[in-house]
């Protein structure tokens, strides 16, 4: 039905247009209000939090009598003062460690001062004796016996009844794929290539580092203010883990300088609640460092995997065998479920009748992984996409060729054993092979040049719970503009400005004439479950679509009541209410709040009009533990393609992307020129970890925790050229046909790049970062170059 | 381990009205204080705990500090305050000495160059340092105001190690002195870094060529190497050879085999040592050719 109405429906003004983003001008003047930008008058403490030097150790004793006794300190806490644990998809951490800590930085005790400095002082003061345990380095090996247990109590802790940790092991979830008989298809593959992949970790290197500020009253009631993806379930687990109600927690979440998933769930927020329940009255600050930032706050799990692809001689992909070892680090509360999304889209997007996978989420004691850009899929299809193409090459068929014969379609049975929607995946393969001139090889720019070109594709269903909801309100204001109410966050991804087209949209008056309520503000933003998982747009922009045609039935009945007419026949375009019948007109100013007269001085009919709408999936259905399988795994899967032109310079190995292509099926651009923007953000963001970016750790210790040689892409590092190109095949349940396409451009940014470079050389280079010393070295050890 | 240091640690700021009133105090606090021009060292040093001076000695404003100054007899004075947008931006510079400007212009980002100076970089004494290079080919000399007096440093004697240079408590770099450079000299510098801009150098490559009738060749070369060795590092073997055999394609590989051999790098998290002395060997290679090059293009102009 929803589909119909979908085909039915014309696409209105201003859906499609690339409006001005809403909040552009405040941010480029630098008005735009950010969490450390409050001010949080006098009372104002400010907290800094003891933390483990060791990777894995036992707590023997914490002793904060010195400072606890140092003048200017409000109040020491450590983990005895928070029994209660808390966690996203798996209750396995507390606020602060009560018996073990498992990495460096693990937060032991916290103190509330009246200045930061003496805050850090009252941290060097505390002494905590430790019983140094072996720390798990390797996820691959920590699946195994031999390996010391992180969490022995992972069998209590409370978990979603789609997450399937292995108690007695470090294995936090173990998804299985079993599709088909893999073991009986590889005789019939004419060709089989089997490799490991390995993929660090990396950082989301926010340009906001994370900050939380929290206050509780006398009454217990909690308020945080803290740059946040996730106001409603840092409402929701912050509460639960205090042993509070959801209603006396208020989050507030002003603009966000920058997410990447870092800031969603909750992390180092419960730290600044937890310590504020001790100092009622005064709020706390806490601000993570950069520093402390790469040391705590969450990272992308590091990975290894191994593949295993067969096809026919005509290329036809007739099985896949894949294991993954997520390197989850600490604590896996959020992150089990990126392995779970791994799993469940581990085909790639690719028909395979016979799929076996194994998806291992790992306890190491590495830094907390959780939630980042792509959920898994970045780091699962840099791998699989560099497989594919070998395989393509084994068989003797051109990778984008191969990619089309292969690729998924509409109405696949695919790994889950869902039907496939309709997708536009091999358009974008088309037009991105065209794009970039496939098949055709350009001269070198210079002697020690070489140059080569590469594709990758991908897909990326929402990870999410499979009820997550969204709900909205759209009020009217006595100029005739509309204020809309939403709980999702802007976090640059423009999406104030999409639901603000949406509501002109669907109501019938200017985008301009529309405002987006802010801050987010849980006591009065209606439920958003999370800014995560490319969303939104889709999500959250249908709630809005219902709550702006919620206002619109209510103006339009009022109307159509006052004039004697059908409610059918009126129409409001452009701020005016029309009959297309009488041909009456009538603008919303003042009708929208007073009501209309009835005549002859009456009396009045109608009243303030506030439109409410939500929006939840009903439809996904849970998958066999055993096997993966089910009706329907996910919402839907957004699909693209990415190619890139690059050089290798044969004396020193740095590589240079000389251009990018990408198409990606949006479903409809509701805003086409920023999604241009995203996929230009999300392709430099996918090149910086394909050069650059990778967390070194040594011994569970970090070695590059600043900038200085934590690197990342500047502009300087981005090719000049770099094109997106946008696919509509419409989402049945999507608002105008949208999907989201967050995320979803860094996901084959890596493996483009890697197979682009061994088109240039003839060698693989091994895990990324492919640093200009790996490409060299990999040069060298082949014998290419002396 | 984890640094908590959410700012700088407190210090007193120290603004002395004369190199003699600044160098006096840093004797009578040994240990205690610091100079201090640019600071884009000195506070993340000091944020980071490493350096936990009391005192910071603020010479920026003393005469002659900010001085830029070309002579064409004697050749160029910089002050030691002058920041390295100013070395970049200087018509002087460009003209007679344009190799510092290309070195100072690879130096971190904008913005930091609107603090960072060359004599700070100096002193800093990192083999890293982009620009010291340059200052080695060019022949650069310190201007100190010690407790005991003015003298002249040679830059070339000037580094012991990683943060280690010749001068002692109380000394303060007040000028860098630069002779006129030798006729018709061409010179290059290459940095190899992880990012296109604002990374610390993997590698850096400085050399500089000139006519000189008195040698075989008809060229002399200076090379410079930084990030290869506990101090910036000056190659004179290479050299040698060049002054010998005219700048083939062969002498020129030979004299890179030559400053590879020559260097002694590390491994760190930037590079390994492998990796940095083949660069080194490439580089040079590469520096060695364009200069040859420059300078017999520049030969066929006359």
């Amino acid at each position: 039905m929803a589909n119909k109405e979908a085909q039915r429906e014309k696409i209105p003004n201003p859906i499609g247009v690339s409006v001005p983003r809403i909040d552009a001008r405040e941010k480029v003047t630098g008005a735009a209000i950010y969490a450390d930008d409050i001010q949080y008058g006098p009372g104002l403490l400010y907290a800094r939090i003891k933390r483990s030097p060791h990777p894995h150790a036992l707590i023997k004793s914490i002793d904060c009598s010195k400072a606890k006794a140092l003048p200017g300190v409000k109040a020491v806490v450590t983990g005895d003062d928070f029994p209660g644990y808390i966690g996203l998809y798996l209750q396995d951490r507390y606020i602060f460690c009560r018996d073990r800590v498992r990495y460096v930085g693990d937060p032991v005790a916290g103190v509330a001062a009246i200045s930061e400095e003496i805050a850090e002082q009252a941290v060097e003061l505390i002494n905590v004796e430790y019983e140094v345990l072996e720390p798990v380095l390797n996820p691959e090996f920590g699946a195994g016996p031999d390996a010391a247990i992180i969490h022995p109590k992972l069998g209590e802790y409370v978990v979603a009844n789609f997450i399937f940790p292995e108690p007695g092991s470090n294995i936090s979830n173990h998804f299985r794929i079993r599709k088909g008989d893999v073991e009986g298809a590889w005789k019939d593959c004419a060709a089989i290539v089997e490799k490991r992949y390995q993929i660090p970790h990396v950082q989301h290197v926010p340009i906001e580092p994370h900050i939380a500020v929290a206050k509780v009253d006398e009454n217990g009631k909690v308020t945080l203010w803290g740059s946040s993806q996730s106001p409603f379930a840092q409402r929701n687990l912050i509460a639960s883990a205090l042993g509070k109600s959801q209603s006396d927690v208020e989050v507030i979440a002003p603009f966000v300088g920058g997410g990447f998933g870092s800031k969603a769930g909750v992390s180092m927020e419960s730290l600044a609640v937890a310590i504020a329940t001790r100092v009622k009255g005064r709020p706390v600050k806490l601000r993570l460092t950069r520093e402390e930032e790469f040391y705590t706050a969450f990272v992308r799990q590091g990975l290894i995997a191994y593949f295993k692809m067969g096809c026919d001689k005509d290329g036809r992909l007739l099985a896949m065998e894949n294991r993954f070892y997520w390197d989850g680090g600490a604590y896996t509360e959020y992150s089990v479920n990126i392995t779970r999304a791994a799993g469940y889209s581990s085909s790639g997007p690719y028909d395979v009748p016979n799929v076996k996978a194994d998806s291992y989420c790992v306890y190491t004691n590495h830094p907390v992984t959780g939630p980042m850009r792509g959920f898994g899929m970045p780091e699962m299809h840099s791998g699989l996409e560099q497989c594919i193409d070998d395989l393509a090459h084994e068989i003797g068929i051109d990778p984008v060729q191969f990619r089309l014969l292969n690729c998924v379609r509409t109405g696949d049975t695919i790994v889950t054993g869902m039907k496939m929607h309709p997708t536009g995946l091999s358009e974008c393969i088309e037009k991105v092979a065209k794009a970039i001139q496939w098949g055709e090889k350009a001269p070198p720019s210079a002697p020690n040049k070489r140059r080569g070109k590469g594709i990758a594709i991908m897909w990326k269903a929402p990870a999410m719970p499979p009820n997550a909801g969204s709900s909205a309100w759209v009020e009217m204001n006595e100029d005739g503009t509309a204020t809309v109410g939403v709980g999702g966050q802007e976090l640059g991804q423009g999406t104030f400005t999409v639901m603000a087209q949406m509501a002109a949209g669907a109501l019938g008056i200017p985008y301009e004439d529309v405002r987006v309520a802010r801050p987010v503000d849980t006591d009065y933003s209606p439920y958003e479950w999370q800014t995560v998982a490319s969303r939104l747009t889709w999500s959250m922009g249908n709630a809005v679509v219902n709550a702006a045609k919620d206002a619109r039935r209510q103006i339009l009945e009022m109307v159509a009541q006052s004039w004697d007419e059908n409610p059918d026949d009126l129409d409001i375009v452009n701020g005016v209410v029309i009959s297309y019948k009488s041909e009456e007109a009538v603008p919303l100013k003042n009708l929208v709040i007073y009501g209309l007269p009835k005549p002859n001085d009456q009396g009045w009919i109608g009243g303030p009009v506030v439109g409410r709408g939500k929006f939840m999936p009903t439809y996904v259905t849970g998958l066999d533990p055993q096997t993966g399988q089910g009706p329907r795994a996910v919402v839907h899967y957004t699909t693209g393609a990415e190619a890139v032109e690059l050089e290798v310079d044969i004396e020193t190995g740095k590589v240079e992307v000389i251009r990018g292509v990408a198409a990606f099926d949006v479903g409809k651009a509701i805003n086409p020129d920023m999604v241009k923007a995203q996929v230009e953000g999300g392709f430099v963001q996918g090149l910086s970890t394909a050069f650059f970016e990778s967390l070194i750790l040594k011994d569970g210790v970090l070695q590059n925790p600043s900038f200085v040689d934590y690197r990342i892409a500047t502009s300087a590092d981005a090719p000049k050229d770099i094109q997106a190109i946008i696919v509509e095949v419409a989402q049945d349940d999507g608002p105008y046909g949208a999907r989201g396409v967050g995320e979803h451009p860094l996901v084959p940014t890596i493996p483009a790049i890697g197979n682009a470079i061994y088109d240039a050389i003839g060698v693989r280079v091994g895990a990324p970062p492919f640093s200009a010393e790996k490409v060299y070295l990999a040069m060298v050890d082949a014998g290419i170059i002396a | 381990m984890i640094n908590v240091h959410a700012g700088l640690p407190e210090f007193e700021y120290v603004k002395p009205g004369t190199m003699a009133e600044a160098s006096r105090f840093l004797v009578d606090h040994v240990g205690e204080a610091r100079l201090f021009t640019g600071g884009t060292d000195t506070f993340v040093r000091m944020r980071d705990g490493f350096w936990k001076e009391k005192y910071l000695v603020d010479v920026k404003h003393l005469q002659g500090m900010r001085t830029i100054r070309f002579d064409p007899e004697k050749g160029l004075t910089l002050g030691a305050a002058v920041n390295m947008n100013e070395v970049i931006a200087s018509a002087e510079v460009n003209a007679h000495y344009p190799l510092l400007a290309e070195a100072a212009q690879t130096v971190a980002s904008y913005q930091l160059r609107n603090r960072a100076t060359i004599a700070g970089n100096i002193c800093n004494a990192s083999p890293a340092g982009d620009t010291l290079g340059a200052c080695l080919v060019y022949n650069a000399s310190l201007y100190v105001h010690g407790v005991d007096g003015l003298r002249d440093e040679l830059l070339r004697t000037f580094f012991c190690g990683p943060g280690k240079t010749v001068l002692h408590v109380g000394d303060i770099v007040t000028e860098l002195n630069f002779p006129i450079p030798p006729q018709g000299a061409r010179g290059k510098y290459i940095k190899l870094g992880r990012n296109v801009i604002s990374d610390l150098a993997i590698v850096g490559i400085t050399v500089l060529g000139f006519p000189d009738a008195d040698v075989p060749s008809g060229f002399r070369y200076r090379i410079a190497l930084a990030s290869v060795a506990p101090t910036p590092l000056v190659v004179e073997a290479a050299g040698g050879l060049l002054e010998e055999k005219a700048a083939s394609a062969e002498t020129i590989e030979a004299a890179a085999q030559l400053v590879m051999e020559a260097c002694s790098p590390i491994d760190d998290v930037r590079g390994s040592a492998r990796y940095r002395k083949l660069m080194v060997r490439n580089l040079t290679r590469r520096a060695l050719t364009q200069v040859a090059s420059d300078l017999a293009a520049s030969g066929e102009a006359h």
